[in-house]
């Protein structure tokens, strides 16, 4: 008798333990067979990021552009992304319902949004359900609020910016690099990204092609994209360097030896005669009091360390924060920023006065540095 | 003015060493001793010092762990997606890894998932990537493993391959690609890299989880931001810069090397009161013996030169006895003793080789600290002897 109730109580905790573990594991995949409605080799994956269907399916949408193609994306901000580049009917939009994993009207269904669930490719996840009903539930087990596709795409276009931003920081860091690798040996050289014109055209070309040799699902996407977003745009390629300084070469302003700082090493090459020629600053206040006084028409570039990446990059498109809490070797210092956002954080976070783009830096803020 | 040296005199000065045999082998052997144990002591802290620096450089910027009830718990590789978008990390990794106890050596191995394509947060494992194909390994179930985990290993009898007991008492069989060396000996020792899939089915790590995450920072100044906005984002996780584990690392060595200290200052005052006791008077036989010396004409720096020489001939021969010693001591024999001191039973397990190190500057240390103290205490007497009037010496 008694054996037997702590068997009961035993399994019932083991019930609600997989219960409980359950919820937190909510699982975008597909539980059978998804609905792919591209045509060829290529419906597999996302039109415009090449993610793979399967995988992302409880957030997939589809769509029919204006000539008649049919589409369909891993998220809604797939969708979003492809509305603004092609025509789209919103009324051919269809979405996967979460609990029957069927495709169904997108007008029609019940959004949820902001819920435990993570997004795909977004911050906010965006589920869809048939009915009202049914969203309520999952809303009130995961979290979130119920709305319709009206607004759930409002929020998707709004938030749009901030998630390429976010997902493209990943891509960088992440995604090229390890695609690259895995291009160089994995796969054969001739592929031509020029030759397709989906992503996912490429993607299913390396598989049935077998331009590759075979590559886990990961490992294939880093692969795609990096010869859809790197390789196809000619130059990209080339990752910047650190700026590379002799160790002879003395700061022309403050005389001392610019190889000695290399986190804030800056040059200007000028023509003279026929030769190119540079000066090493050891840091952009110097430069910039160099270059005040310098024969503009000279200089044929200007290289700047950016402070978070420490590469070189072009010190006339970049921008600079006066007035922070991080000092240089000749005290406090313009600090350069290849990306304007990345100044901004700057500013936010050392207590900056302002973000100033190359040609608003005056003759007076430099020297006003030096009080 | 040519100053040769005279060879009468440095004829002289060995018979007169040859002469007092006793005595001097005593000086000489103690002599030698105290720099072979100086040397020693100099050679092991600049071992371990040159150890501790690689190991501290070697390591990742910013280590991120989930911590849940105090203890450290996996964390959730979405977090490194999140820390990337954090301004200023250049690369933000998860890592798959855990000690692996082998009960019948005693030791535990750090086994460590590599991911062939992804970037590699140290530089010996980017050597091993060119090497091995982590890909390839994990399809015919191998693994790369340190040069010392292999000998552990081969006097258990595993030559080929090794049994690992997965958390639900089944083996996991993994047979040996090859070796590999690291930075560091300390790293070489106790590693075992194998695919993350292997990793996460010898410790039951969940798809989606990962021990924990390495950032890259590539200004420095800026680790410190990081990490606190890392903290804020994650208020469950420990963040640890590696300025912290370099602080920790220097704690534990300067504790340790206050014992050494104390052995260096018994030593030296060892040296000292010998010393002390040479520069306190020269015997009477000594002074007669200079006396005599003067009588049959010889002059004052006759006299000093030839007790320079005698000085000079035996500190010299015992330092370099020493030091030679002291390097068979340390590096031939891995410091037997001494070793212990620093290598705390608990701390390490596994037997590590002091990486040879030749500093110059303790060799000249070691040298000021004994031959030219040990040659003023044997000359200052003799002086005050040689200048005194030969009958009153003889006399």
């Amino acid at each position: 008798m008694f054996s037997k109730k702590i068997v009961l109580a035993f399994m019932l905790l083991v019930g609600l333990y997989s219960a409980s573990y359950a919820e937190n594991t909510f699982s975008k995949m597909a539980s059978g067979k998804p609905t792919l409605i591209q045509e060829g080799q290529k419906k597999k994956w996302c039109s415009v990021c090449g993610m793979n269907l399967k995988m992302f399916y409880k957030t997939s949408h589809t769509a029919k552009l204006k000539d008649g193609k049919k589409r369909q994306y891993c998220s809604m901000r797939c969708l979003a992304v492809d509305s603004h580049e092609h025509n789209i009917s919103l009324s051919s939009i269809q979405v996967v319902d979460v609990n029957s994993e069927k495709l169904i009207d997108a007008n029609k269904a019940f959004y949820v949004l902001n819920s435990k669930v993570k997004g795909t490719m977004s911050k906010v996840s965006k589920l869809a359900f048939a009915s009202e009903d049914e969203a309520k539930a999952f809303a009130k087990k995961y979290d979130g609020e119920v709305t319709d596709f009206k607004t759930a795409f409002a929020k998707a276009n709004a938030s749009l910016e901030k998630d390429i931003a976010m997902i493209q920081m990943k891509k960088e860091k992440k995604m090229y690099p390890m695609g690259k690798k895995l291009f160089e040996k994995k796969c054969q050289e001739s592929i031509n990204p020029m030759d397709y014109v989906e992503i996912n055209q490429l993607k299913s070309a390396i598989v049935s092609n077998k331009l590759c040799q075979p590559l886990k699902e990961k490992q294939l996407q880093a692969v795609t994209l990096y010869l859809w977003d790197v390789k196809r745009v000619k130059g990209a390629d080339e990752h910047l360097k650190k700026i590379v300084v002799n160790k002879d070469e003395k700061c022309p302003v403050c005389g001392m030896f610019a190889y000695k700082f290399p986190k804030w090493v800056a040059q200007i090459f000028y023509k003279n005669g026929q030769t190119e020629q540079h000066y090493s600053f050891d840091g952009v206040k110097d430069l910039m009091k160099f270059y005040f006084d310098a024969k503009k028409e000279n200089i044929t570039e200007i290289l700047v360390s950016d402070y978070y990446s420490q590469k070189a990059i072009d010190g006339q498109k970049a921008f600079y924060v006066i007035g922070s809490d991080v000092s240089g070797p000749m005290g406090n210092e313009l600090i350069p920023f290849e990306k304007e956002a990345d100044a901004k954080t700057f500013l936010h976070d050392h207590n900056g006065k302002s973000v100033v783009t190359f040609d608003k830096i005056t003759k007076e803020d430099v020297f006003k540095l030096d009080k | 003015m040519s100053r040769k040296i005279n060879l009468y005199l440095v004829e002289y000065a060995i018979n007169a060493l040859f002469r007092n045999r006793s005595k001097n082998i005593f000086i000489m052997v103690v002599f030698t001793l105290l720099t072979a144990l100086l040397s020693s002591v100099f050679f092991i802290t600049g071992s371990i010092k040159h150890e501790l620096q690689s190991t501290v450089d070697a390591l990742p910027q910013i280590v991120v762990q989930k911590i849940k009830a105090g203890r450290h718990y996996d964390i959730d590789t979405s977090v490194a997606d999140e820390i990337l978008n954090i301004t200023g990390v250049s690369e933000a990794l998860p890592r798959v890894w855990g000690y692996y106890y082998f009960e019948n050596a005693g030791v535990n191995f750090s086994v460590m998932g590599i991911e062939q394509y992804a970037q590699q947060y140290k530089k010996s494992f980017d050597t091993v990537v060119n090497k091995f194909d982590f890909d390839e390994l994990d399809s015919s179930k191998q693994m790369v493993v340190g040069e010392g985990v292999k000998k552990v290993m081969e006097k258990n009898y595993y030559n080929k391959y090794f049994n690992f007991i997965k958390p639900d008492g089944t083996f996991k069989q993994l047979s040996i690609a090859g070796t590999f060396k690291g930075d560091t000996k300390l790293e070489s020792n106790d590693m075992i890299l194998m695919s993350t899939e292997n990793v996460r089915e010898i410790f039951d790590i969940a798809e989606n989880k990962a021990t924990d995450i390495v950032v890259k920072v590539p200004n420095p100044e800026e680790i410190t931001t990081i990490a606190s906005k890392i903290k804020l984002l994650y208020p469950d996780s420990r963040v640890i810069t590696s300025n912290d584990l370099q602080v920790s690392y220097q704690n534990i060595f300067d504790y340790k090397s206050g014992l050494f200290l104390a052995l260096f200052t018994v030593a030296l005052f060892t040296f000292f009161m010998i010393i002390y006791d040479k520069a306190s008077g020269l015997s009477s036989e000594e002074k007669r013996e200079i006396g005599i010396l003067k009588a049959i004409g010889w002059r004052v720096d006759n006299v000093l030169k030839e007790k320079f020489y005698e000085a000079f001939i035996i500190s010299f021969l015992a330092f370099l006895v020493g030091t030679l010693l002291a390097f068979a001591f340390v590096y031939l024999f891995r410091a037997p003793l001494l070793r212990e001191i620093f290598v705390g039973y608990s701390q390490l397990k596994t037997s590590f080789e002091l990486p040879f190190v030749f500093d110059i500057q303790t060799l000249f240390l070691v040298f000021f600290l004994s031959v030219p103290i040990y040659i003023a205490a044997t000359i200052i007497p003799s002086w005050r002897a040689a200048t005194l009037e030969v009958d009153e010496v003889i006399r």
